[in-house]
């Protein structure tokens, strides 16, 4: 469990914070107290697909050197650009799966199942 | 049409790296100075292409590059200040630096749709050879371990960016003329 210095500014904080959270939900744990996280590095977002309740709070935390964006197809969800070492968060709301995938990369894709 | 100028010396220099120019791989110096060199050449074709090209999806791309490869420079300058080594130039890092000049001067006379397959060409192929270059000799030869990290972390975005710039390649060849 990494340290958390409040000095550091409130996006890392939280980053580092939700880091911590990563490995359960990427190992498909299913404690309810983790708010579920994606991580974005390697090029690609990880877990690829995530599945969460409607009301969650989802961050992406960007560990690539380099932006990237979560964006749903429909822009159901838009992060625009997310820096090195940055996050953003979406609310889960309406039920359903959602396509997204980065706009700078193609290649990268990824669903969120709202339940 | 490969190999048809010298703009592709470059690649051909990161192709052999493995073999002429380095008997027992290339040291943490000289790696650096590859890494940070075959960075630059891309930023520099990018940039160049986001002047030049008339075509948005190559434009992104291109922007694409600049901002990526400037992301891997920039931690690799960082990573080269901490651990007190100084790039060291080398044949292939001097290849990689005279095969990007020409590409250059090979793209500046180009316009329109040859601009567009040139570059895209290009970065096809030179997107290949990096990866090959980081999987045949970089990464087998880094002795550091940070630095050897660095090349395993940065290796996933030549490959999104390679099969990016073959959908782009597969586009520019449908769309004819």
């Amino acid at each position: 469990m990494p340290e958390l210095s409040f000095a550091r500014s409130c996006g890392a904080a939280a980053a580092g914070l939700l880091l911590a959270g990563a490995a359960a939900s990427t190992s498909g744990a299913t404690s309810a107290a983790v708010a579920p996280v994606v991580v974005i590095e390697n090029v690609q977002f990880s877990p690829q697909n995530l599945i969460v309740k409607a009301g969650e709070r989802i961050t992406w935390v960007n560990k690539d050197l380099f932006p990237h964006t979560a964006t749903a197809d429909g822009k159901i969800f838009e992060s625009q650009a997310i820096a090195p070492n940055g996050s953003w968060t979406w609310v889960a709301g309406k039920p359903g799966t959602y396509a997204y995938g980065c706009t700078f990369h193609p290649t990268m894709k990824g669903t969120v199942t709202v339940q | 049409m490969i190999m048809k100028h010298a703009a592709w010396s470059g690649i051909l220099a990161l192709a052999t790296a493995a073999s002429a120019a380095f008997a027992a791989g290339p040291s943490d110096p000289q790696i650096a100075a590859i890494v940070v060199t075959a960075n630059q050449v891309d930023i520099d074709a990018g940039k160049l292409a986001v002047s030049k090209s008339t075509t948005k999806d190559v434009k992104d791309f291109a922007q694409l590059m600049v901002t990526d490869h400037t992301g891997v420079n920039k931690s690799a300058s960082e990573l080269v200040q901490k651990l007190h080594v100084t790039p060291e130039s080398n044949p292939t890092s001097q290849s990689l630096q005279k095969g990007g000049g020409d590409n250059l001067a090979a793209l500046k006379k180009l316009s329109g749709n040859a601009f567009d397959r040139a570059y895209v060409d290009h970065e096809v192929a030179y997107h290949q050879a990096v990866l090959d270059a980081v999987d045949t000799t970089l990464i087998p030869s880094a002795q550091n371990a940070e630095l050897k990290a660095l090349l395993v972390k940065v290796r996933p975005a030549f490959v999104a960016h390679l099969e990016h710039a073959k959908q782009l390649q597969s586009t520019l060849s449908k769309s004819g003329a």
